[in-house]
């Protein structure tokens, strides 16, 4: 009974969970061996600055981030992309260094950098050999605090960005992401994830100076760092770089709420001669600091959050509608929201739908099963392991602990919080927030393939791919 | 300078399965992987895209793990899993918390010893790899470019040559009777080696491998394919249409020694003075001082491949430069190295920075939930094409020892327009947007 059975187009996924007998039995774990959750050293420096610290030996390197507490959406109203930009250029210049020496230095101390600016927040993000701790830290505290934004660097990097908007509206992802934020975040920031070309163009070299003097402050900074270090010698490290920098503080986020939208909606963002359709469809939810979240995290993962999930078993392993689809939870700073994604052939654009809303409707209706409770907390407590045992891995953990102002105790305390909860949980956790009813639903793909079967689920809006509205 | 010393141990099984195992004991993770020494090179012909067909079948049954059972335990004991198609190998991996480790050496042992598919799993998943295909080439801008359009200009033996993602024809034509052959063919011990990578004592390691693998069966392998090139005389250069981007696009692709060549270790470290980001001479000369390309990419899979290989550079130029124009300021490049070598000063800290990447790539690879992965995947390399693992702790010494002479002698060897192919991606033109 392996899935040879065919099963009408409603079928549950119930049979493929459901452990099948065996004649040679499965080996039963061991003992779980405790997890040593890496110590971490948390201060704050005298002008503010948070520093977060934790020693991970696995190899001789070192990780740090410079995250600064606000990014496009502070500039979503006046100027979208700023942050963006900013952060670009940020790497190119320095009142001691030229653009090539920073990239030489980089070398010679096997160093990657990194600059982006995602909604919230802006980082500078250096990794490089632990034995060049020194010179790693001298050059990231000198692009904090010393960016010189050249001219030329500017003008070359806003026209590569340009040609990088252009890409970006050829890609079937972009394009669901950009209409999905813009329905779901309306008049609120959240909604705008790129500018538009017109935009980008708009920005003039002042406004980074300006945008990095406000924002790049120690007021407004996190620092994290985790590697090959011991962590005395690496504050007395960072005190030196960063202990005398003073600067502005930043202007607060001031926001509008975002829509209540009821009922489905079709957005349709024609993309011509497309052969597939890329489907992406959600609500708004909540945030990693809501008491629900847990519940929901629970839930998202029985129902398409991993590879063994209903939605998953369903369209891919039983229909062969998609290869990767997936079901996730975005928590951003004042918002989150539920999504669901899959790039299906055209034909079966409607069926697909019909099978996402009738898992999302079940996981409202019904309570899971005891084994599947069981097998999702299992999943979901080994994988928060497997996350902190690489730099990187554990470096992005701080990171959503402290931006987002979660409990010191977040990576001790988290399996014993999963653990504890219910079906009951997740039940409750469906009903509230996948809201079946009222999901908006994105769909990019040749308009003349599935624009009948888009109108079988409500009322359609349709755009080009400039994110102009057609109908 | 220190290099870091690696644990690694190994054993061969009666049945010549191959076993390494390098603890670590810091987490309680262990990353395990299976790799068969078979990728889409060396596929049947009229078969193209079988080899990653068959990977997906993997995951469809074996002998006492039904579809689908094989995921539910990794996943429900807390793990993630995978398995990829390469050029010379095909890899099925899992990390988890290390006291899953004997459940997930049963269950790849039992997908070693028998594949238990039907029909309808074929189907299912013909259909899976038709959206993969166009989800990660036919609807994408610049989707497979340049590792699917590049190998046909390049090469002229089939295995190197053809569609590695499958043409739908020939995916269509596939039939479970292929499947069978095509494990029985491959799919042995001996053809194999397990990995252990992480929270296990090596003893342990050992005495399950040989538990759970040991007494499954060997099938004779078939004599090693011949996947030689015939000699190159001549540039080659191929065009094709992109039907998304707005950018036109070039791949420059140099074939470089085999791996058992001397010249191996200097091709590499060419290879990075060249690309290796910002800082190389290629992203430097054209994006950043004249401004021609918005993007430049490339390198060469040189530890991840056993047979014909190319280092291959990506640009994606400004429409106001022609395609002659842009070839023509890469080769200026590849002019300079030729005529006036590598200085000491930049092949020093281009080996610091080949030094750091080896140790990032060890440590991850596969996102942040497969601890070492990328350790594991080198160790099956190193088994697999050099018969020796213990190459994880020596190779960074191959390359430290190379000279600028040597790397100057690899420019004038190997950057060669009878040893390369082009390949260029040219935008249909766009009706006007509405």
């Amino acid at each position: 009974m392996s899935g040879t059975t065919t099963k009408p187009m409603t079928t549950t996924t119930q049979a493929a969970t459901t452990p099948q007998p065996s004649a040679s039995p499965v080996p039963a774990l061991g003992p779980e061996r405790p997890v040593a959750w890496p110590k971490r050293a948390v201060r704050t420096l005298p002008n503010g600055m948070q520093v977060v610290l934790a020693e991970l030996r696995t190899f001789p390197k070192i990780s740090a981030q410079l995250f600064f507490r606000s990014g496009n959406a502070s500039v979503a109203h006046s100027a979208p992309g700023l942050a963006e930009l900013t952060a670009t250029v940020v790497r190119t210049g320095t009142g001691a260094r030229t653009s090539r020496q920073i990239e030489e230095d980089l070398r010679r101390m096997g160093a990657d950098l990194g600059s982006h600016a995602g909604a919230d927040s802006s980082a500078i993000s250096i990794s490089g050999l632990a034995e060049f701790s020194e010179g790693l830290f001298d050059l990231l505290g000198d692009l904090a605090r010393n960016a010189s934004f050249p001219t030329d660097e500017f003008e070359r990097e806003r026209g590569r960005k340009i040609e990088g908007l252009r890409i970006e509206r050829t890609t079937p992802g972009f394009l669901a992401s950009e209409r999905f934020r813009r329905v779901i975040f309306g008049e609120h920031p959240y909604a705008i994830v790129s500018p538009s070309e017109e935009q980008m163009t708009a920005i003039e070299h002042p406004q980074l100076e300006e945008f990095y003097h406000r924002n790049y402050s120690p007021a407004n900074a996190l620092l994290i760092v985790v590697g090959d270090f011991s962590a005395d010698a690496m504050f007395a490290q960072i005190e030196k770089v960063f202990g005398t920098w003073t600067a502005l503080q930043p202007v607060a986020l001031i926001s509008a709420a975002p829509p209540h939208n009821t009922g489905r909606k079709i957005h349709l963002v024609h993309l011509p001669g497309s052969v597939q359709t890329q489907v992406l469809l959600g609500n708004l939810a909540i945030t990693r600091r809501d008491p629900d979240w847990f519940r929901l995290v629970l839930a998202n993962s029985i129902y398409g959050g991993a590879f063994h999930s209903r939605l998953v078993m369903n369209i891919r392993e039983q229909k062969g509608y998609t290869y990767s689809p997936r079901s996730g939870l975005q928590s951003l700073r004042q918002h989150g929201y539920f999504s669901v994604h899959a790039a299906v052939r055209n034909e079966v654009a409607a069926a697909t739908l019909t099978e996402i809303f009738y898992e999302m409707d079940r996981m409202r209706s019904l309570p899971v099963t005891g084994e599947e409770l069981e097998s999702a907390r299992s999943y979901l407590t080994g994988v928060f392991s497997l996350g902190v045992a690489t730099q990187d891995g554990l470096l992005g953990q701080l990171s959503t602990i402290y931006l987002d102002h979660l409990p010191e105790d977040h990576l001790e305390t988290y399996r014993q919080k999963v653990h504890a909860l219910t079906a009951d949980d997740i039940l409750f956790a469906a009903r509230r927030h996948f809201d079946s009813a009222n999901a908006q639903i994105v769909l990019v793909g040749d308009r003349a393939q599935i624009a009948d079967q888009a109108a079988l689920f409500g009322e359609v809006s349709e755009y080009d791919s400039q994110g102009n509205r057609q109908s | 300078m220190k290099n870091l010393h690696i644990p690694v141990e190994h054993a061969t099984l009666a049945n010549g399965l191959r076993v390494v195992v390098s603890p670590d004991r810091s987490a309680p993770v262990v990353t395990v992987g299976v790799y068969y020494q078979i990728g889409f090179r060396l596929e049947p012909r009229g078969r193209s895209g079988f080899a990653h067909l068959f990977e997906h079948m993997m995951f469809q049954g074996s002998e006492n793990a039904g579809k689908m059972e094989h995921i539910r335990l990794i996943n429900s004991s807390g793990g993630m899993l995978n398995g990829t198609t390469n050029y010379d190998i095909t890899n099925y991996f899992e990390s988890v918390p290390s006291n899953a480790l004997e459940r997930v050496l049963w269950l790849e042992a039992d997908r070693m010893r028998a594949l238990k598919v039907d029909d309808e799993n074929l189907r299912n998943q013909r259909d899976v790899v038709k959206e993969e295909v166009r989800v990660n080439v036919m609807n994408q801008p610049y989707g497979g470019f340049p590792w699917l359009d590049l190998p046909p200009v390049a090469f002229r033996n089939w295995p190197n040559a053809h569609n590695f993602y499958g043409d739908f024809a020939d995916l269509d034509a596939a039939t479970l009777a292929d499947v069978q052959t095509f494990f029985h063919t491959y799919y042995s011990p001996n053809n194999a080696v397990l990995l252990m990578v992480g929270d296990l004592d090596p003893a342990e390691g050992f005495a399950l491998a040989k538990r759970h693998f040991e007494n499954i069966p060997t099938h004779p392998l078939p004599p090693r394919a011949d996947v030689t090139e015939p000699p190159q005389t001549e540039e080659r250069r191929g065009e094709v249409v992109e039907k998304f981007g707005p950018l036109p696009a070039i791949a420059i692709g140099y074939t470089v020694p085999d791996r058992r060549n001397p010249d191996w270790y200097a091709a590499s470290i060419l290879d990075h003075a060249l690309h290796g980001g910002r800082v190389g001479r290629i992203y430097r000369r054209l994006v950043l001082e004249k401004e021609i390309a918005v993007e430049t990419d490339g390198g060469a899979d040189i530890i991840e491949t056993n047979g014909p290989t190319q280092m291959v550079t990506r640009i994606f130029h400004k429409p106001e430069f022609t395609t002659e124009e842009t070839i023509a300021a890469f080769d200026e490049i590849i002019r300079e190295i030729q005529e006036q070598g590598i200085s000491e000063d930049e092949l020093a800290p281009v080996k610091v920075k080949l030094r750091a990447d080896y140790y990032s790539n060890l440590e991850g690879g596969m996102g942040a939930h497969m601890p070492r992965f990328g350790l594991m995947h080198y160790l099956a390399c190193f088994t697999l094409f050099d018969g020796d693992p213990g190459r994880i702790n020596t190779i960074l010494e191959g390359f430290q020892a190379v000279t600028p002479a040597q790397v100057q002698a690899a420019a004038r060897k190997y950057l060669v327009p009878s040893n390369r192919a082009t390949l260029v991606r040219r935008p249909v033109a766009k009706e006007v947007a509405a």
